[in-house]
């Protein structure tokens, strides 16, 4: 689907512990592959002048009348004044935009592993393996049990052994970070076979190239969805490089165009 | 049009508008060879505007032939290539290239990135090397040649009259300040090139009197850059002279921003009752 700018008027946009979910009403129905997302900016003036960056969550509507709804953490300026908007308040947004996971055809087992707010592009992806009835397991670290997501939020959540929850601080869930539960879990399906095992990840830089050198060497593919300072989101700019290797070389790729998800084998970290 | 280095080659454009509805497209800066760029970050946003060290990212003249200009052909908008070198031999070499090209109505010198070592800003901020670097490209190329103009000088009037003198068909400025962010906390400048470009509407006041100062100074046109994000800043830029404007950063928070200004300008015509450009442009009402 090609990426469209349009004027939104937001339908709620409600406190959650330390999340933000935004619903916004948008002209058309919009179809997004998961770990694509939006440049939205809401606030008026120019100060802060960019829009900023966040992970498409869900998307719905029919033809002539759209949702699209986002979950966020506030970090910074832009996404303090955005938790501050209320319903009925205009947004305005790009979308969809950038290089989503990929689901190749074969039969798989999916892991999904979202660190900190990194679940908002990982969630899509698991509500899109739900629809098909697919196997996959989601971890989800975060540094205390307070900074997990309502378990009402992810995706098939409700079938046993399904969600590995990690904190930190030990206070939900398995003591450590996702990646240490990663590994656990690498650990147990050695036995089983992990040729058939996918993993899609989202989360801090260094959390994603602990997966990475954890699963790789184990021929297990692995995308990860990369974040980095966007002005435009839509391959312009030239700002959001990241460095990805290129048979011998390294050269720079756009995070919003080439990515945000790349293939974690090619990745400069 | 468009301003250079945030249109990319004008194709992302198109899933938003019809392009050539736009007066032109200024392509992204182009050099001999590709050319990688800076490390990232390459980007930060300040007050009112954003610091940029893109270190001029392109895929090299050969590809832009090749690869791009047919393309832009299809797309039947109006494009000008900004080009820059390291040595005025680079610059007479792309010149010299591009000139083959039939889509490129134009060239537009860069000589005031601020971005890379030699990109131009040694040649462009004396009014001397500015003029010799202009007279070497003038001669390498039969295409309208427009001289993109740094405002990192004193006096811009004398830089701009040294660009009309060596043979340049137009001017464009402003292209971006110098400037720098650092985080108190780290220590550390915010970009790897530790200084970047400023842009955006935060300079376009400066932009506003160098444009006012470049139309009194040549007889040349004069194309206004530098902050324009509406309609209205659009008519500044005309109220001083400017005989045309390029919009840059304004892209990157709506990608219609070109178009949205170039309809509002129309709708602004219409609704003052102005008929032809030259009634409106230039027409500053002094105290
Ligand atoms: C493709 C993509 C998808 C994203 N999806 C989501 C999402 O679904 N939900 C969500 O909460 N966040 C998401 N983010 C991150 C979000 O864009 C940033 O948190 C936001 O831009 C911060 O803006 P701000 O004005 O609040 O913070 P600022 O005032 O700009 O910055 C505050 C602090 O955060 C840091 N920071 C800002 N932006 C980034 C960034 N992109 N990467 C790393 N550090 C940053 C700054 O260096 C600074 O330390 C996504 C980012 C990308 C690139
Ligand atoms: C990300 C970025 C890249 C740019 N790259 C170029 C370039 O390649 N060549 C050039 O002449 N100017 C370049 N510029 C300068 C712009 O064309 C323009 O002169 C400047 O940004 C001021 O206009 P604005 O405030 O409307 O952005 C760049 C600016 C930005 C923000
Ligand atoms: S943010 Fe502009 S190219 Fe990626």
């Amino acid at each position: 689907m090609q990426a469209k700018f349009v004027h939104g008027k937001i339908l709620h946009n409600t406190g959650r512990g330390i999340f933000y979910r935004m619903e916004v009403a948008i002209p058309d129905r919009i179809d997004f592959v998961p770990g694509q997302f939006a440049m939205v900016s809401g606030w008026p003036g120019n100060d802060p002048l960019l829009p900023r960056p966040l992970a498409i969550f869900r998307s719905g509507g029919v033809r002539g009348k759209g949702t699209v709804e986002f979950v966020y953490k506030v970090v910074g300026r832009g996404t303090a004044l955005l938790s501050g908007l209320h319903a009925g308040d205009p947004l305005a947004l790009t979308l969809p935009l950038g290089h989503g996971f990929e689901f190749p055809g074969e039969d798989r087992s999916w892991w999904l592993v979202g660190g900190g707010v990194g679940f908002s592009s990982v969630f899509p992806a698991a509500a899109a393996l739900d629809g098909q009835r697919a196997d996959f397991e989601i971890f989800l670290g975060a540094r205390t049990r307070d900074q997990l997501p309502p378990g009402e939020w992810i995706p098939g959540g409700a079938v046993p052994g399904r969600v590995h929850l990690c904190t930190d601080d030990g206070t939900a869930g398995f003591f450590g970070t996702a990646a240490a539960a990663l590994r656990d879990r690498i650990d147990r399906g050695k036995s089983s076979g992990l040729a058939r095992v996918a993993i899609l990840a989202c989360g801090p830089r260094e959390m994603l190239k602990a997966v990475a050198e954890l699963a790789l060497p184990l021929d297990i593919r692995v995308q990860v969805s990369l974040e980095s300072h966007m002005a435009c989101g839509f391959g312009v700019c030239w700002g959001c490089v990241t460095a990805v290797r290129d048979g011998e070389k390294s050269v720079y790729r756009r995070v919003c165009r080439e990515g945000p998800v790349f293939d974690a084998k090619g990745v400069v970290w | 049009m468009s301003a250079s280095g945030t249109f990319g080659y004008g194709l992302e454009f198109t899933p938003f508008y019809d392009i050539s509805r736009l007066g032109a497209v200024i392509v992204k800066g182009l050099s001999l060879l590709p050319t990688p760029g800076n490390a990232p970050g390459r980007i930060v946003e300040t007050p009112a505007g954003m610091l940029n060290a893109i270190g001029l990212q392109n895929i090299g003249v050969e590809r832009f032939v090749h690869e791009v200009a047919p393309r832009l052909e299809d797309a039947g908008a109006v494009y000008v290539a900004n080009i820059y070198g390291r040595t005025t031999e680079e610059y007479e070499a792309v010149a010299r290239r591009l000139s083959e090209v039939p889509a490129l109505a134009a060239i537009e010198l860069n000589a005031s990135c601020p971005n890379v070592k030699e990109g131009g800003i040694s040649f462009g901020s004396t009014a001397g090397g500015l003029s010799g670097l202009t007279r070497r490209v003038r001669a390498a190329t039969g295409k309208p040649l427009w001289v993109k103009l740094s405002p990192n000088v004193s006096d811009i009037g004398a830089i701009a009259r040294a660009a009309e003198e060596a043979g340049a068909d137009a001017v464009t400025l402003i292209n971006t300040l110098v400037g720098m962010a650092v985080d108190p906390r780290t220590r550390r400048p915010m970009l790897s090139n530790v200084t970047g470009g400023l842009s955006g509407p935060a300079v376009k006041p400066v932009a506003l009197r160098m444009v006012w100062e470049a139309c009194k100074a040549v007889k040349i046109p004069v194309v206004g850059i530098g902050g324009i994000q509406s309609a209205g800043d659009a008519l500044e830029f005309l109220l001083v002279g400017a005989a045309a404007v390029q919009v840059g950063t304004a892209n990157f928070r709506n990608p219609n921003a070109c178009v949205e200004i170039v309809d509002g300008i129309r709708d602004f015509f219409v609704r003052e009752k102005i008929s032809r450009l030259d009634d409106y442009r230039g027409k500053l009402l002094l105290p």
